[in-house]
């Protein structure tokens, strides 16, 4: 990795991991090391255990998969949500993108990422047996598919498709009014409302 | 070389898309004019990008590239085709990521293939109209033939003479059949009946659309898959890795 002349090695070191994380620059990089040298103890601690905790308590839901710090997580155990419905989608992002719209009503399943045959990324690497035993096993009567409108969610939305249509269960995929290629972490409010509302049957 | 021109436009079919950073993805792109390229298109992901739509895996576009240090960047794109007839097919799709991963593995970037290009869209055109599984195994053979990987079928490699009607053997690293005769002084090899070795002449000979609509067997179909695959196999050292999910597709559901 780069290397700085008259920087301190540890420094460098901070530098290099920072420059990993998404929309960080290496000058940015740069600042943020900087920033952290002159703050208080106490504030550089609070970042560190902060970081700790999350690795440590934040984990997967054993039901939906989305990202909880208690089993099973907030949006299985709430009573109020229908449990006949699953919205499934790529990402635990997605989830939370979907839940500010305040459109959704019920529950969730995470595939944790799509399908992706070119670089390797094939059924078993993402949530999907783990879906069908949901539809086989729970009393769901409508699967909505909200994986993005790109290939390679619209691929995988066919293919969780075909395994479950044997099972008896309607399966609808979020209205077109998503734009090609979007996003959903990106998508407004708005627009995704509207998707939800447009559904439908695959 | 100083003269090169700071912008180029061309127009390509989008084999491979890889995000990074926050909102930002590079293209893999198999283009008419300059081959296979990578380029990134910064802020894609945002729902502002006037790009967004236009830049896609399985998108023919018209793309403005600028030449950057290290990275070539995309400045403009609108969109040719995007292959909804293939997009809302589970096999179509694999049918066409498994073609473009094999010029993505077999095609160096920045060397103009403009056959291959037309080829390239030619199979997509006619990936359209047919599900026929004989479209990928044209593909291959194809390319391979194009690229200098030259597969022969009408004369043994070993001795010349033409091949009798009669089964005869694959050796990839002989390139092509080899006669009874011959058959011990060669490497390993698949065994190929006749009616495969007529596909394989027939895909010589003949354009892809009449190739789809040959009528074979689900037996000749799948040697003939193992037989290309054995070829394929051969000169990239290795499987591509969408021929797996290509080939254990869930069936389609049954229409009542
Ligand atoms: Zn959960
Ligand atoms: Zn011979």
């Amino acid at each position: 990795m780069n290397s700085f002349s008259g920087v301190p090695e540890p420094l460098t070191r901070l530098i290099n991991e920072l420059s990993k994380l998404p929309g960080i620059g290496p000058k940015s990089a740069q600042r943020l090391a900087f920033h952290l040298l002159r703050s208080s103890e106490e504030t550089t601690k609070a970042l560190v255990i902060a970081v700790e905790d999350m690795k440590k308590q934040v984990d997967l839901c054993s039901i939906c998969f989305h990202i909880t710090d208690k089993d099973p997580c907030q949006l299985c155990q709430d009573e109020e949500r229908d449990e006949s419905v699953l919205c499934v989608v790529e990402q635990a992002l997605d989830v939370i993108v979907l839940e500010r719209t305040g459109q959704y009503r019920g529950r969730y399943h995470v595939l944790q990422g799509v399908l992706n045959p070119m670089e390797g990324i094939g059924p078993e690497d993402l949530r999907i047996s783990e879906l069908l035993q949901r539809v086989q096993s729970g009393n769901i009567g409508e699967v909505i598919m909200a994986t993005n409108p790109s290939l390679e969610g619209e691929s995988t939305a066919m293919y969780v498709q075909r395994l479950l249509t044997p099972h008896g269960v309607r399966i609808t995929r979020l209205a077109r009014g998503l734009p090609s290629g979007a996003d959903l972490e990106y998508t407004d409010e708005i627009t995704l409302a509207h998707a939800f509302e447009g559904r439908q049957t695959f | 070389m100083t003269s090169r021109e700071r912008t180029y436009r061309i127009e390509g079919i989008i084999i491979r898309r890889r995000n990074i950073g926050e909102a930002d993805s590079i293209f893999t792109i198999f283009s008419n004019t300059q081959g296979k390229i990578d380029a990134v298109a910064r802020s894609i992901r945002k729902p502002r990008s006037k790009m967004r739509g236009h830049l896609e895996t399985m998108v023919q576009s018209s793309l403005f590239v600028a030449r950057g240090r290290s990275l070539d960047i995309l400045t403009q794109a609108q969109t040719i085709d995007s292959y909804q007839e293939i997009r809302g097919n589970l096999e179509k799709s694999a049918a066409a990521l498994y073609c473009f991963e094999l010029v993505d593995l077999f095609v160096e970037k920045g060397e103009p293939l403009p056959e291959l290009y037309r080829g390239l869209k030619q199979f997509l055109e006619v990936l359209k109209a047919t599900s026929s599984p004989l479209s990928v195994r044209y593909f291959e053979l194809y390319l391979l033939n194009l690229l200098g990987y030259e597969v022969r079928v009408f004369e043994c490699v070993v001795c010349d003479s033409r091949l009798p009607e009669q089964t005869a053997l694959l050796v990839p690293e002989a390139g092509g059949l080899v006669c009874g005769n011959c058959r011990l002084n060669t490497g390993p090899g698949r065994l190929i009946p006749v009616p495969i070795i007529k596909l394989f002449r027939f895909a010589a000979r003949v354009s892809l659309e009449n190739y789809v609509t040959i009528r074979v067997t689900e037996e000749n179909l799948n040697l003939l898959r193992l037989a290309t695959i054995d070829l394929i196999r051969y000169h990239l050292e290795r499987e591509p890795k969408s021929q797996y999910f290509l080939e254990n597709l869930p069936p389609p559901p049954q229409k009542p």
